[in-house]
């Protein structure tokens, strides 16, 4: 009886089996690092699961035919995918989560922002678990911008502020005339600050290869070493999808004429254009990603067109399920005119004005520089289980301009910087993580005016993080070994302490962190003349050094508001500065400066504050004191703004987003070289924006500095006119 | 709170806000609060062919010797235009007493390491000169505003080398 009972049960059984079909794959982040517990499901069914320590997910018994898959986690955007299930047939389908809203349900109803980042210690962490301060961009808030190069992008981040070309946060590095930045650049975790000048190339990537930027503020040297005086900025490129897909992005646009009849200086209308197009191919095992592009500008000065071409890729190799190389690079070409200093009364044909800000010092008619840079990089990275990661990373900057000088002749520089990491990330049993690892660089140039040097850096560095009590804390350090040209070793040792403490208002946080930046090459050896000035080498340089404290306060008002507050407090010392000698008429980088930089950061985040409608506020208050040395008394440091000020908001009317957003920056209470006429005013910059997004394509028009305010932030250099754009991106 | 208020209040404050560089006439007196010298450089003679610039600075003593020529200020010095034969000048320098207010013209070339080449770069081509005694340099103050009417005729036909105010330290 049981016989003829099971029979037809089994029967059944079988059938039904056949009727149906079964998923599995991985769901992994954006470093590839498995995202335990993310749950997966069929939408429309009862399946679901989550995925197992190694990110890894089956689902069985799903009804063959189109399926969609959702998957969601905490701290990230919830991805789906669609796909077509034979009856008895089983599929892969991996997902990787890109940062994000925390979601509480399948039907993806966004509570509390609050995204994951991953550099402020090296690995992936919860932004309420972050003991320094960090600012986050997404490539979301970076379209909504539409912006044409990543210095656009990070420049409204609050704190953040761009000088002609160079970035402050904070106030910590001010304007350094190009040589020597206080802030580390990273992508994907890799350091890409020049090898010879130490500055930034902010057009090393395309700005829409960019998926998110983190702007971690304060000294970071106890992970990331020389340069992260000031802070860190890691831009973290896009994860390559499954299947084919393309991006057409095109934009094109037109710069303001002066708005005064007695500045105008050409009889055409400037404007820009450029595209790039993205492709990339995916499957279960290798991914691959490549973008072409070009750029060119009138500009909206005298004498200041550039071009702009670009290359970059990206490889993925998932070798295993916990096994993964990456290996991606960038090439980009940039010729343009430079438009050094403008014109004061009588350096030009002045039409009897003070000065034409429009208009440059004949002196430097016909100055332009071919710029060509690229990267190599890549990362092998591992989770043998649960409690173990590593990541092995090699790495080759590449940087060379040409400055071509009519009437002075040309400089030239060549700069390679290799670089090598190996990192691993351990859970011991119990609550806690510790991070080791070992760096390695060599900055190796040739120039006619820095010469030929060699830099080498050895570094190792750890970081515990453990609960004590309530409070999570934090402490690590890292020393630095540097040699010039093979000589003795100099050792800086950065070490960092925090602790983050959660509470019923909110969660509080507080460091103290030593930073310090390494001279530059360029600052150690240059060797030229300006304005009848020697300029000497001085290779006894030392790196200047910061203790920066912090106590910060996040909390959220209701659902939809979020607020961060931060108190900080930089001591600086052996700041290195230009030092004129008048006896020897000469130049020479010195230690000579102590400063203090103390204030207030505020970031309000509304999202949305009513149905339609987000808003963001963010202000910084710097007090900044160069402290008196030989014989100079206290003084304000040069080139910092007292206040910083950033309001936006976006209405969302369907399809159609419409945006404003307005920067204000107060007039610098000193400058250096400052030009006869002086003409500083504060800066106070609206924007304007509006985005159409229509299933794969979109149009965001950007209207910058649309009251077509002129001011300037280094001497005799104006600061971009309004700016009319346009830019569709389609996507396959 | 109504949608539209935030946009509102962005433009307006914007707007509000709105005086950026603005176009400045020439100066032909010393501005306000500037402090410094004013006055009018008048050119005279042809201009070399192998100018590079033509520069003013104060020195706060007369130079004694070679070493102390450039014991100047403003630093750097700025330079002054050429294609006209009038300029108004104004020059930024700190409250004190000046002895001597020269116009320096500089020949295209770069100092040598020693300066050596200097007696050959550089020219005086014209002062300040007392109002009193034409012959002799004029004395000019500063004291918290701008000194004006500090003028100074440049004489292309007339310039001086170093040598010919430290004859001794002539090199071979």
């Amino acid at each position: 009886m049981r016989i003829l009972l099971a029979a037809p049960l089994a029967l059944a059984a079988s059938l039904a089996a056949q009727e149906t079909g079964v998923v599995y794959g991985t769901v992994r982040d954006a470093a590839g690092h498995p995202v335990t517990n993310a749950a997966v499901a069929v939408v429309g069914t009862g399946l679901r699961t989550t995925a197992d320590p190694h990110g890894g997910y089956r689902i069985e018994r799903i009804p063959a035919g189109r399926i969609v898959l959702r998957v969601v986690a905490l701290g990230y955007t919830a991805a789906s995918a669609a796909r077509a299930l034979a009856a008895g047939d089983s599929i892969r389908q991996d997902f990787t989560l890109r940062v994000g809203a925390i979601v509480d349900c399948f039907d993806c109803r966004p509570l509390m922002l609050s995204p994951i980042v991953t550099t402020a210690a090296k690995r992936p962490q919860s932004l309420e678990e972050v003991v320094p301060s960090v600012a986050l961009m997404s490539d979301s808030d970076i379209a909504s911008r539409a912006v044409t190069g990543i210095d656009e992008a990070v420049d409204k981040a609050p704190g953040v502020q761009f000088l002609n070309g160079q970035i402050n946060i904070r106030g910590s590095s001010g304007f350094v005339q190009g040589l020597g930045s206080r802030v580390l650049l990273l992508v994907d975790g890799v350091p890409a600050n020049q090898g010879d000048r130490g500055g930034i190339n902010w057009d090393l990537l395309p700005v829409d290869d960019v998926e998110r930027i983190e702007v971690v503020k304060g000294a970071g040297s106890a992970l990331y070493g020389s340069a992260a005086l000031g802070g860190v900025v890691n831009l973290i490129t896009r994860e390559i999808p499954f299947g084919f897909h393309a991006r057409l992005r095109a934009t094109g646009g037109s710069y303001a004429d002066p708005p005064h009849p007695e500045w105008q200086f050409r009889d055409f209308t400037g404007t820009h254009g450029g595209a790039d197009l993205t492709s990339s191919y995916g499957t279960d095992d290798l991914r691959g990603a490549v973008t072409v592009g070009g750029y060119h500008s009138d500009g909206y000065r005298q004498q200041d067109r550039r071009d702009h071409w670009q290359l970059a890729g990206r490889g993925d190799w998932q070798e295993s399920p916990n096994t993964r190389l990456t290996v991606s690079g960038s090439w980009a070409s940039d010729q343009y005119q430079v438009p050094l200093a403008w014109c004061e009364r009588g350096t030009c044909d002045d039409r009897g004005q003070a000065y034409q800000p429009f208009k440059i010092d004949t002196a430097s008619l016909g100055n332009r520089t071919r710029s060509d840079k690229g990267y190599l990089t890549a990362v092998l990275a591992g989770t043998p289980s649960e409690r173990l990661r590593w990541q092995a990373r090699a790495s080759w900057l590449h940087t060379r301009f040409t400055d071509i000088q009519p009437k002075s002749g040309d400089d030239f520089g060549v700069a390679d910087r290799y670089g090598g990491e190996l990192r691993g990330e351990f859970r011991p049993p119990g609550d806690g993580v510790v991070t080791v690892g070992a760096e390695a660089g060599l900055s190796d140039i040739a120039s006619d005016i820095f010469g030929s040097h060699r830099q080498a850096e050895y570094a190792a560095y750890g970081e515990g993080e453990r609960p004590l009590g309530k409070a999570q804390l934090t402490t690590g350090a890292r020393i630095d070994f540097l040699a010039i040209d093979g000589g003795a070793l100099t050792a800086v040792v950065s070490p960092r302490i925090g602790a983050v403490l959660p509470t019923g208002s909110g969660i509080w946080r507080a460091s103290v962190g030593r930073g310090f930046r390494a001279p530059s090459l360029a600052e150690r050896f240059v060797s030229t003349t300006v304005s009848g000035f020697t300029v000497v080498p001085n290779p006894n340089l030392q790196p200047e050094q910061a203790w920066t404290f912090e106590v910060g306060h996040a909390r959220p008002i209701g659902s939809a508001v979020r607020i961060d507050a931060a108190v900080f407090w930089t001591e600086a010392s052996k700041l290195i500065e230009p030092s004129v000698n008048l006896q020897l008429i000469e130049i020479q980088f010195k230690n000579v400066t102590r400063a203090r930089l103390a204030g207030l950061d505020l970031a309000v985040v509304a999202s949305p504050l009513t149905p339609r409608l987000t808003t963001t506020l963010s202000y910084t208050f710097l007090h900044a004191r160069q402290l008196a040395h030989d014989g100079v008394p206290q003084q304000p440091l040069a080139f910092r703004p007292r206040h910083l000020l950033t309001m936006g908001a976006d209405y969302a009317l369907g399809e159609l987003v419409v945006g404003a957003e307005f920067r204000y920056a107060s007039r610098f209470e000193r400058v250096e070289l400052a030009p006869l006429t002086d003409p500083r005013v504060a800066a106070r910059v609206l924007n304007l924006r509006a985005a159409w997004n229509h299933g794969p394509a979109s149009v965001r028009v950007l209207v910058a500095n649309a009251l077509n305010y002129l001011y300037s932030y280094a001497p005799r250099t104006l600061e971009p006119v309004r700016n009319i754009s346009a830019t569709l991106v389609y996507r396959y | 709170m109504r949608p539209v208020v935030p946009l509102v209040a962005v433009a307006c404050a914007a707007l509000a806000c709105n005086e950026g560089l603005q176009p400045v006439r020439a100066p032909s007196s010393c501005p306000t609060s500037f402090v410094g010298i004013c006055g009018t450089v008048r050119l005279h003679g042809t201009l070399p062919d192998s100018t590079d610039a033509v520069f003013i600075v104060a020195y706060p003593a007369f130079p004694k010797s070679r070493n102390d020529l450039f014991l100047f200020v403003p630093l750097p010095p700025p330079s002054i235009p050429t294609s006209d034969s009038t300029y108004f000048y104004t020059l930024a320098i700190p409250n004190g007493r000046y002895e001597w207010l020269v116009a320096v013209w500089k020949k295209v070339g770069s100092f040598a390491i020693d300066f050596s080449n200097a007696d050959s770069l550089l020219r005086e081509a014209g002062y300040y000169r007392d109002k009193a005694d034409t012959s002799k340099a004029g004395v000019v103050v500063v004291n918290g505003a701008g000194t004006d009417s500090i003028n100074i005729v440049v004489d292309f036909t007339k310039m001086h080398p170093i040598s010919f105010y430290f004859p001794a330290a002539v090199r071979p």
